[in-house]
């Protein structure tokens, strides 16, 4: 960024959010890794930065394949914000790839982590377990309280790469958190609203690990935590055995996989589909859920309205 | 086969198959091991060659000369696929890796030729896609399905795919269901004009997907391309629902020509293509402007992407040098001459060099001087050279780095990834290539 665009805009600091108008190459040059973090990072940074979301709304970061564009965006890049756990199976290798001298900021630093239940798995050799650690949930966004805390690594990240408007991006992360605790006690109040004996709900794959940290909604899901990996049919039909067990109130399709799966969970176990959830990637911008609080108040509002139509 | 020279980075990649560089994984050790499957041009022999220091571990014959040598996402087994001799035998390659998602462990065992064996007239086109292979019997036009692992048990089951009649085809599984070439039906001897998709019980599901001059097939990601006359078809999806089929046109900006033998990039989502004898066309579908078209000093002899440095593809050129070429700008980036001239004049079938990523090292194979030559690919100097008897010709690399648990008796419980290699005619599970200047050409 160029110096004397700092100086003009000085009054501007405290009162707006957006900063000045800057042309693209005047921006700080930011790419996010996938859709959410996106709008976090547009959050903070406004029209200071130039932003390159590599997946997409919708998009699988779990099992994205980067392309030569990719690696070009991050070789221009000066700040890299990933979600880390593991979550971006692509970035070592196209960080790697791209020769980047970019800041890669894991915004998941610091938030609460939820470990995956299982922990790990064993192998055996020679008669004998041996545990190997598997990665945490990788997706700790479902609790807005990660969230505000990816806003605060966001803004350190800008503030590091772009002293001269810290002031706006630190501005405007506390603008954006204020909005954000306000939502999280929205969604708090919703699911607390629940009958207890109505929470427990599926979804494709376990990503809301961490919102059932957080609001006390549980989530059964016939798959592990990776889209990567398919559901086996003894999966499968222990887990209708087990949303029989649990009562289960609602089945959910995600926006980032496939639906046919929870369809045939959702017709063996006698439930409709409640909707779609949006789990690792926003809507489109016409979307329901274009925006991270968008996302959060669109899942709710899935999740009341087919937990009450069950009863 | 006699050790010429080993240069260093040979000899540092030597250094880690001991306990000395061991990495503390509860009680394993990291292992280094890489194997080069060479088969030669004129005698039906596969050899099979430690890349670390260049002794040979094997050498098994086969029914005629392996026109392509290939190998699938597992690299627990090589397909040498002889059209001649109307077979492919299948060569476990004493390799395997099993994920435990923060390491790999390794097994090495020796290789060996299996008892399974796939026959049928004139195989040619070989393809994988998520563990599921199709060898394409042209004379025949009928596809062969089978698992690799009954291929490595030595008891295969194989499922037929018919296209309808004889021609120069290729099959794709695709989960539920199988895309395979539409013969021509003016000329049966001509490329095929399109690519059918096939219900499990071979019913045509949707209409034929226009491709004139089919040839040329590679996936790269979930993304799986067939080359045309006019341009590229681009799949995606499969596997419980029927594949989304588009045509991608070529752009204005490249000249008259088109692609007959495509790669998939391993790393970064790309393909490369052939484009004319001269050139070279970097594809990305999901930009607007798809193709970047690459000029290259002469005559292209072989190309093949780095599965490990995911920046970078080699392209070997008549003039007898090795080419590094960057992906991501597109440009040629380095080059070290390793060979004499190797005229593409003259028959397509004439033994000319082939080129393996075997971690550390780019191997290219010299048929005629009889030896392979070895490039570190990181400062792109040649580091060594194998001699191989006969003509050393078609190169599959296997290999990577394990935890390895020294040989005991392990059960795991999930599958197996996180190893890299790399072979002539395709790389890796979800990037396989048929670089057809193997068999035949159909570029000029």
């Amino acid at each position: 960024m160029k110096a004397f665009i700092h100086a003009v805009t000085f009054c501007s600091v405290i009162t707006l959010n957006t900063g000045p108008a800057l042309s693209q190459e005047d921006r700080l040059q930011v790419v996010a890794s996938f859709s959410i973090i996106g709008d976090l990072a547009a959050q903070v940074g406004g029209d200071l930065i130039d932003l390159k979301v590599l997946v997409g709304p919708n998009g699988d970061t779990h099992v994205y394949e980067p392309k030569p564009s990719d690696a070009r965006a991050l070789a221009q890049a000066e700040v890299v914000l990933t979600n880390g756990l593991q979550f971006e199976g692509f970035l070592d290798r196209l960080v790697e790839a791209s020769g980047t001298t970019a800041s890669v900021t894991v915004l998941s630093d610091g938030a609460r982590i939820v470990q995956d239940p299982a922990g790990g798995h064993y192998h055996f050799v020679d008669g004998e377990a041996i545990f190997h650690a598997e990665p945490n949930d990788p997706h700790p966004w479902h609790s807005v309280a990660n969230a505000k805390i990816y806003v605060e690594n966001i803004a350190k990240a800008f503030c590091a790469a772009d002293a001269d408007d810290c002031a706006h991006y630190q501005a405007n992360a506390t603008a954006y958190q204020n909005e954000l605790t306000a939502l999280d006690l929205e969604v708090s109040e919703a699911i607390s609203a629940i009958p207890e004996k109505d929470r427990v709900v599926v979804v494709a794959h376990n990503a809301f690990r961490y919102f059932e940290d957080a609001y006390g909604l549980r989530f059964l899901a016939p798959v592990g935590v990776s889209t990567e990996s398919e559901a086996s049919a003894a999966d499968v039909a222990g887990l209708i055995r087990e949303m029989r067990d649990q009562k289960a109130s609602a089945v959910f399709a995600e926006n980032i996989s496939d639906s046919r799966l929870v369809e045939q969970i959702a017709s063996e176990a006698g439930h409709p589909l409640g909707g779609v959830l949006y789990s690792d990637a926003l809507s489109g911008p016409d979307g329901p859920a274009a925006t991270y609080v968008e996302m959060m108040r669109t899942n709710v509002r899935t999740i009341t309205t087919a937990i009450a139509a069950h009863h | 086969m006699k050790k010429l020279v080993l240069g260093t980075s040979i000899l540092a990649m030597s250094a880690s198959l001991g306990v000395s560089s061991a990495l503390a994984e509860e009680d394993g050790v990291e292992l280094t091991a890489w194997r080069l499957f060479v088969a030669d041009h004129a005698a039906p022999v596969v050899h099979v060659i430690d890349a670390l220091d260049g002794d040979e571990l094997a050498e098994f014959d086969i029914s005629e000369p392996a026109m392509i040598l290939s190998s699938g996402s597992s690299g627990e087994a090589v397909y040498a696929v002889q059209p001649t001799g109307n077979v492919v035998n299948v060569i476990t390659s004493g390799i395997s890796f099993h994920d435990h998602g923060d390491h790999a462990d390794i097994d090495v065992e020796d290789p060996a030729l299996s008892e399974a064996a796939f026959t049928g007239e004139y195989p040619v086109h070989f393809v994988e896609h998520d563990g599921h292979f199709a060898v394409f019997f042209d004379q025949e036009g009928v596809a062969r399905v089978f698992e690799e692992h009954e291929a490595i048990e030595g008891h295969v089951e194989t499922r037929e795919v018919a296209s309808g009649a004889p021609h120069h085809g290729v099959a794709v599984p695709l989960g539920q269901y199988d895309l395979i070439s539409a013969p021509n039906p003016d000329d049966p001897g001509a490329l095929p004009i399109g690519i059918k998709t096939l219900d499990q019980s071979g019913v045509q599901v949707g209409d034929l997907a226009a491709c004139p001059d089919l040839h040329g097939e590679a996936t790269s990601g979930d993304t799986l391309v067939f080359a045309c006359a006019t341009g590229l078809l681009v799949v995606k999806g499969g596997g419980m629902s029927a594949p989304n089929i588009e045509h991608l046109p070529y752009s204005d900006s490249l000249p008259d020509g088109k692609s007959t033998t495509v790669i998939g990039g391993r790393g970064l989502q790309y393909f490369l293509g052939n484009f004319g004898a001269d050139k070279v066309v970097l594809i990305d579908p999901s930009e607007t402007d798809a193709f970047r078209l690459v000029e290259l000093p002469t005559r292209r002899v072989h190309f093949v992407v780095d599965p490990i440095r995911a920046r970078y593809a080699y392209i070997f050129t008549e003039d007898g040098e090795l080419r590094q070429l960057d992906v991501i700008s597109g440009e040629l980036t380095n080059s070290i001459q390793l060979t004499d001239p190797y005229s593409m004049d003259g028959s397509w079938s004439d033994p000319r060099p082939r080129i393996a990523v075997a971690g550390d090292n780019i191997v290219v194979s010299d048929p005629l001087a009889g030896k392979l030559h070895l490039v570190n690919a990181e400062d792109f100097t040649e580091s060594g050279e194998i001699e191989v008897e006969g003509v050393p010709f078609n190169i599959v690399a296997i290999g990577g780095t394990g935890i390895s648990h020294e040989g005991e008796d392990h059960d795991h419980e999930h599958g197996d990834e996180a190893h890299d290699h790399d072979h002539e005619d395709h790389d890796h599970e979800d990037d396989h290539e048929h670089d057809h200047e193997d068999d035949h050409d159909h570029d000029d």
